[in-house]
């Protein structure tokens, strides 16, 4: 009963956002009734509450196991604890698409409501985003109804959620991303209202900077928890392996990042302008791309949701209208958008023109690895298989080239070229301590990997311009921007601590009976198999090793575990992980052999904490952009 | 440039979604990958009874089928397998990584659908087969694997990807 | 000790013999009882061992739905590891061992695509891509 209730809501918004629509389709675009605006602002906003209600609504169907709700009986179960009853209802595709738009309803609401009524883009923003919200709730109802019913009785009780899913970190991961991949619905309609609206005076910069830079914040972290989580959750110790659906979450980020460096452009000295717009909606259609990737089932991915076709040609067919509407209005406006001030080579507009460049060239990379055994199949029928040797291999020179250009550009001017002098005292020692540390490291590992050593020259490079370019700062008691140095610094050392743990990293597959105890190398200098033991826990049975390592000099006790859960039978293995400044000891569990011994994989993982480190800089640094006093 | 610009700006998009649309109606069950037909491999094993294999007994359309008795999926698809031996179809069985014991308890127990059944406890010709698992199905023609079907056999995979096969080289 | 179990002359040296045959013994099982603490994937030198974990990332997982065998633990993966494991050590190169996976489980096993034909274009095409922009944009000098 109450889920219908939570379900009418929902129908009643359509209804609404539909009335919206239709009214303002009656009035010509461009005269703006004030009453008109008042009256559609207010059907929006209902709407959205009945959204946040029925969402409301659905979360308590959820918490008091409502079993006659057929979404909530097959993902949730009674003896779950109440934080993963609530996550539940991210943990497939109903359920996460409602979400979705929860967060879509609400970045738009905060935003509509945020602008002042008089502002001239107010109604062709709300119309563009009132628009896309019904697209996606007619979605939801039409295709993938989280309200659906059994009938008559309902369900006893509900399933188990798989048992990898009741995990903090995995239950956080799609909130973020949704709120980060989401958010840049603003700037790809209010961009698309302020290209329909025509007037080119307008100043729209200023109005979704900061909108854009907290939902960037969210789709880092969102990107960053997803890749923490694979890494100790999954066994392997990899952190990212250019999966399709970890790509379709990077390209909307290294859009919104090109986006960010083009509106700090764009906002000081008015050119780039056509390249800003045309990133702001970018990112969103993108973010539409990879919902349709992951939802449609098509390509083969670990964390694809079912296929189903249908579900595919809506989710298609929609984003694909909505995108090409944007798009085709800005191809429209194109002329008279273009401004009539030239770049100057070497100036910094110039490199931030090659930074997009850059970003575009990185984004197609990932698009044509992405489509490429698509493609291929669908004209030769070939299968082919495309992953990290691939992307390493084309990413390698990608990040070099930019972070020369990062380096150089620190000290550029607007509107000027550098002159010479200032090229050579901003690039000549980076580079120069760069390449002496690139020796040393060869020297000291006696490890020699091309790409590698690319990607630790890069980090380097921009590590060290802009530490040098602080310390000058400093010294001479200039402005320093604290929040893009940070964020760059974290991406330098992005760069150098995946680098390093490419070349540094090493995996060792061990054979032991319990009590035994074996010498692996110099580093591992002992390791011994203290015992196993079976126990039981809630709702499942461990298998639970103890381990004691001497590494390097230090003891350190693991305890990898297998565990097998009573509802669905499966069987997870929980790696055993202790993390150091310099390196992770990562020992996972094997099987048993005959003879009655385990089989162990003990992987030493460089430099993880740095990586993490790295994704956290780079969010600090924005949020010191974001509080920042003065005015950009 | 700037003509061509706007111009390019607007029918990417559209290849992009004509691309994928096709991608999507394509369906999973009836797709014709091309597969590249190969030799079947060489080998040196017994059947279920003990007794070696003839490489003659291989010839003709035979369906070799990976089975066993510790395969759960293999009952699903097993009462189709029945089902095509009744109609005339030589399937052999690939009995993989199991004990030939429990094998044939499992043959007596559920009906044996096989002209008999290759013994491969250690897995090494489904290794140079390229078999990912049970349940596995090949398409076997003349000594040549002309298709490969992962997972259980049913009617639809049946009829869309193996019988075209059949009927093509029955024409030659 | 080779004297004593030689030339047993006396119902004692008998049993001293009988006692050194029994703890011969006990040493062979303690000592065969270590032959299985090992290193799983032992190899001549360090090159071959990082030749193995490379390939075996590099390699798909037949069974999985995305993945190489290194992270997989499916039979058909430990399969293809221990194989991978073995041609090493027999001096097949990398791209003979990849040749011999591809034979069996199809060109998709092999997640690095070969330099050739269409795939000329999928490893150069960023790079074209990029010099084409760069092209652009020096020409204009507006965006």
């Amino acid at each position: 009963m109450i889920g219908e209730i939570s379900h009418l809501l929902s129908l009643s918004a359509v209804l609404l956002l539909t009335l919206v629509l239709i009214f303002n389709l009656f009035f010509s675009f461009n005269k703006s009734h004030p009453n008109q605006l008042t009256l559609s602002m207010r059907l929006f906003n209902q709407s959205c509450w009945l959204v946040f209600i029925s969402f409301g609504i659905y979360l308590y169907l959820a918490i008091s196991d409502d079993f006659s709700i057929a979404y909530i009986a097959s993902h949730s179960n009674s003896q779950l604890p109440i934080f993963y009853k609530i996550t539940s209802i991210w943990s497939a595709h109903e359920g996460s698409m409602f979400l979705w738009i929860v967060f879509l309803i609400a970045w738009s609401y905060l935003f509509l409501n945020s602008l002042n009524k008089n502002h001239p883009l107010k109604k062709l923003t709300l119309l563009m985003l009132s628009l896309i919200i019904l697209g996606f709730l007619l979605f939801l109802l039409l295709t993938s109804n989280p309200f659906e019913r059994i009938l008559p009785f309902g369900a006893i009780e509900g399933a188990d959620i798989n048992p990898v899913l009741q995990d903090p970190a995995l239950a956080i991961h799609p909130p973020m991303l949704y709120l980060g991949y989401v958010g840049f619905v603003i700037s790809f309609s209010f961009i698309t209202a302020y290209l329909l609206n025509g007037n080119f005076e307008l100043q729209w910069e200023q109005d979704i900077k900061n909108w854009s830079l907290v939902a960037w914040i969210f789709l880092t972290i969102g990107i960053t928890l997803g890749s923490w989580w694979a890494y100790y959750e999954l066994g392997w110790g990899g952190y990212w392996f250019w999966d399709p659906v970890e790509n379709v979450a990077l390209m909307p980020w290294l859009a919104a990042t090109a986006f960010m460096h083009s509106l700090f452009a764009s906002s000081k000295s008015d050119v780039l302008k056509t390249w800003t717009m045309f990133l702001g909606i970018l990112i969103f259609a993108l973010s539409l791309f990879g919902a349709f990737i992951v939802r449609s089932g098509i390509i083969d991915s670990v964390h694809s949701f079912a296929n189903d076709p249908e579900r595919g040609l809506y989710l298609l067919s929609f984003s694909g209208s909505i995108t090409l509407l944007a798009l085709t209005i800005f191809a429209y406006r194109l002329p008279a958008l273009n401004s009539s001030k030239l770049v100057v080579s070497g100036s910094k507009e110039s490199f931030l023109s090659m930074n997009n460049i850059l970003m575009i060239t990185s984004i197609f990379s990932i698009f044509l690895g992405v489509t490429y055994p698509l493609i291929i199949e669908s004209i030769y029928g070939d299968k082919v298989s495309i992953g990290p040797p691939y992307y390493n291999t084309i990413f390698s020179p990608l990040i070099l080239i930019a972070a020369a250009f990062i380096m150089i550009s620190i000290d550029a001017l607007w509107q000027r070229s550098m002159p010479l002098r200032t090229f050579f005292i901003t690039t000549v020692p980076p580079t120069l301590l760069s390449l002496l540390s690139i020796y040393i490291v060869w020297r000291l590992t006696g490890i020699f990997s091309i790409l590698a050593f690319i990607g630790i020259l890069s980090g380097l490079l921009i590590i060290f311009s802009y530490l040098f370019k602080t310390i000058k700062n400093l010294s001479k008691k200039k402005y320093i921007n604290k929040g893009s140095a940070v964020a760059h610094i974290g991406l330098g050392l992005l760069f150098f601590a995946v680098s390093m743990n490419s070349i540094l990293s090493y995996e060792k597959n061990l054979n032991l009976a319990p009590g035994q105890t074996i010498s692996v190398n110099e580093s591992v200098q002992e390791f011994h198999f203290k015992d196993i033991r079976v126990l039981k826990a809630s709702n499942h049975d461990v298998i639970s090793a103890e381990v004691s390592l001497l590494h390097d000099g230090r003891e350190i006790s693991l305890n990898p575990q297998k565990r097998k859960y009573a509802t669905r039978g499966q069987i997870t293995s929980e790696s055993a992980i202790h993390a150091s400044v310099l390196k992770d000891t990562y020992l996972t569990i094997g099987d048993q052999l005959e003879n009655g011994s385990w089989t162990f994989s003990l992987k030493i993982n460089y430099f993880i904490k740095w990586i993490w480190l790295s994704a956290a800089l780079m969010v600090f640094g924005m949020l010191l952009t974001i509080f920042k006093k003065k005015a950009l | 440039m700037n003509q061509s610009l706007r111009f390019l700006i607007v029918i990417l998009p559209i290849l992009i979604l004509i691309f994928f649309t096709r991608v999507l109606l394509i369906d999973e069950d009836t797709q014709l990958a091309t597969f590249e037909a190969k030799n079947f491999p060489t080998f040196e094993l017994d059947d279920l009874n003990g007794r070696p294999v003839q490489s003659e007994s291989l010839g003709g359309i035979k369906l070799i089928n990976v089975w066993a008795s510790w395969c759960i999926t293999c009952l699903v698809e097993h009462p189709f397998l029945t089902e095509l031996s009744e109609n005339n179809v030589g399937i052999i069985g690939l009995n993989y990584k199991d004990s030939d014991t429990k094998a044939n308890a499992w043959l007596q127990k559920h009906g044996n659908p096989y002209l008999f059944s290759i013994y491969d406890p250690r897995g090494d010709l489904a290794f140079d087969l390229g078999v990912t698992g049970a349940p596995e199905s090949y398409l076997l023609i003349n000594n040549k694997v002309v298709g490969h079907i992962q997972g259980e056999m049913n009617q639809i995979k049946w009829e869309n990807i193996f019988l075209p096969l059949i009927q093509k080289a029955q024409q030659r | 000790m080779g004297e004593y179990l030689s030339t047993p002359n006396s119902e004692s040296s008998a049993k001293i013999m009988a006692i050194k045959r029994f703890f011969t013994v006990i040493y062979f099982f303690i000592f065969s009882s270590f032959a299985f603490t090992q290193i799983v994937y032992e190899f001549e030198n360090s090159l071959q061992e990082k030749r193995f974990y490379s390939l075996i990332s590099e390699i798909r997982c037949p069974k999985c739905t995305s993945g190489s065998i290194a992270s997989s633990d499916a039979p058909v993966s430990r399969d293809l590891k221990n194989k991978v494991y073995q041609l090493i050590l027999e001096g097949s190169t990398d791209d003979e061992i990849k040749q011999y996976v591809s034979e069996r489980f199809g060109t998709f096993s092999d997640y690095r695509p070969s330099l050739s034909g269409s795939n000329y274009f999928l490893w150069f095409g960023p790079f074209i891509f990029l010099a084409i922009l760069f092209l652009i944009f020096f020409s204009k000098r507006r965006i």
